[in-house]
């Protein structure tokens, strides 16, 4: 008998669904794109964290130095680095070294490099630090303890780029869940007229279902599974056109970005996001049904 | 079966729909009520399968009082009742299989149940042939004999059919009239609103008059 009522359910709201598709095509889109929303802002603020979580992997300072350091100074800094009980490798950078390696990330700007004489940029001394759990506290007093030197002129942490790309990542994401929530709402309020028009078109089926003695329940039913499988429907199409997205993206972006590309860049949504995304959509798609059905079906 | 007390319903003032009507219909009567445009037939109707709550007075059907039972729970009296109407009230875009069956499709029933019950009551009306037509290909006394089908493809203990052949040619009607005798032989209650003197005059039976809301010839057999 369940099995009898289940299937007539799921029959009528398919029979619904394909008896109003325009209307149902368009309010899948603005769904399917709502979700979209979400969906881009997700999977820029997981590849910020991801990249974030890669550089926390791999602690490391640089100190730069200043341009007319000596070989024996960069010699006593470098070992003064070496011998800190937090550091596990070093590694002297010269000029051409740092000019190859900007070259090499952005190629687009290799003439402008080439016009200047010489390389522009200072040598360096890159210390991996042993322990990416290290307090942030101990590695700042390391490094101001560096950074007496006088040939120090500029230090570059990246637990600091870490913790702002990290940031970035977070406001990506409260962006996209703000943006996203409003059209959410939008496609609250459209799912919640669709089925307010459906219900008005089977007026007449509705009053004689009451008539035989369909129960209230018997009647609903086949409503909120309207609404469910438009916003279930819905929040698949968006996760179909992110991992479009996704894949076409670099394409579109080419290498002008040069470095910059790995950052400004979307990371798959993770199995659980994508799964709340779907659930997002079942839960819009039945609300909207609710407060349709408690409006305009009052048996 | 059928038990209405004092029954007084009014929609608007300062006129009555409904004065003060008691009537009785037992169980496998056969009964017209019969009476002029806006004499209150169809509200006397509407209050037995409780479409219309009376402003005062009792009903009870089949030793319920309805009037007692909330919103949401009547259902249960509706599933013992065939209603038919003079506008047929069809699906158009469902086949006559679908529009019999819609009553058992509430219970659950399984599709087996179905068309054997689907079959038997549009053989009863003489429309089984029909079965997988749509109700626009079928005439308007064809329409009509699919709504009774539907009305009665779950057995109901009463059927109400409210002015059935108001639409349909004195022939027809004799037709639809004769289904309906027939449905009462085998037990079925069955209750009647009509205008139509003579027919009520052919095929007999209890009839109620009514007259601005009010009952008169309790018994006119």
């Amino acid at each position: 008998m369940i099995l009898q009522k289940v299937k007539y359910y799921t029959r009528e709201a398919l029979h619904n669904l394909w008896q109003f598709k325009t209307r149902h095509f368009f309010s899948l889109t603005i769904i399917g794109l709502s979700f979209v929303i979400i969906g881009v802002f997700l999977s820029l603020s997981n590849n910020l964290r991801f990249r974030a979580g890669e550089l926390s992997k791999n602690l490391t300072v640089v100190f730069y130095l200043h341009k007319n350091v000596t070989a024996s100074e960069r010699g006593l800094i470098e070992d003064e680095v070496r011998r800190s009980p937090l550091v596990g490798a070093v590694r002297a950078v010269g000029p051409e070294e740092a000019s190859d390696k900007f070259v090499k990330d952005f190629p687009e700007l290799k003439d402008i490099l080439l016009n200047l004489n010489g390389s522009p940029f200072p040598a360096s001394i890159e210390a991996s630090l042993k322990d990416p759990g290290l307090s942030t506290e101990k590695i700042l007093q390391f490094i101001a303890e560096v950074r007496k030197n006088a040939s120090v002129e500029d230090v570059q942490f990246n637990r600091d780029w870490a913790d702002k790309i990290r940031s970035l990542g977070r406001l990506a994401e409260a962006v996209g869940l703000f943006l996203g929530g409003i059209l959410v709402l939008a496609s609250f309020f459209i799912i919640s007229n669709v089925i307010k028009l459906n219900v008005l078109a089977r007026k007449s089926e509705i009053e004689i279902l009451r008539f035989v003695g369909a129960t209230n329940t018997f009647i609903r039913i086949p409503f909120f599974l309207e609404g469910v499988m438009l916003g279930v429907a819905g929040s698949v199409l968006s996760l179909l056109i992110v991992f479009i997205l996704i894949k076409i993206f670099p394409f579109y972006l080419g290498s002008s970005l040069g470095a910059l590309k790995e950052i400004v860049g979307f990371r798959y949504l993770t199995p659980a996001q994508a799964l709340a995304l779907v659930f997002g959509g079942g839960s819009v798609g039945f609300l909207g049904g609710l407060s349709s059905l408690a409006r305009f079906l009052r048996i | 079966m059928i038990e209405l007390y004092h029954v007084w319903k009014q929609y608007q003032k300062p006129h009555w729909a409904l004065a003060d009507v008691t009537l009785s219909v037992k169980k496998g009567e056969f009964c017209f009520i019969t009476g002029q445009s806006g004499s209150g037939k169809t509200t006397l109707l509407k209050t037995i399968y409780r479409e219309v709550i009376p402003t005062e007075g009792q009903i009870i059907i089949g030793g319920k009082n309805i009037l007692r039972i909330p919103d949401h729970k009547i259902y249960s009296i509706r599933r013992h009742m065939g209603i038919v109407f003079q506008d047929f009230r069809l699906l158009f875009h469902k086949r006559v299989f679908d529009n019999v069956t819609i009553a058992l499709r509430v219970l659950g029933a399984a599709p087996r149940d179905m068309k054997r019950k689907a079959f038997i009551a549009l053989r009863m009306v003489n429309l089984h042939h029909k079965i997988w037509d749509y109700p626009s290909q079928l005439s308007y006394g064809e329409q009509q004999r699919v709504a009774i089908a539907r009305a009665v493809v779950n057995n109901p203990r009463i059927l109400l059919a409210d002015e059935p052949t108001g639409n349909l040619d004195p022939a027809l009607a004799h037709e639809i009239f004769g289904l309906f005798r027939e449905i009462n032989k085998q037990g079925t209650t069955v209750v009647i609103c009509s205008h139509d003197k003579e027919l009520i005059r052919r095929f007999g039976g209890r009839v109620l008059s009514l007259h601005e809301g009010k009952l008169h010839g309790k018994d006119s057999r």
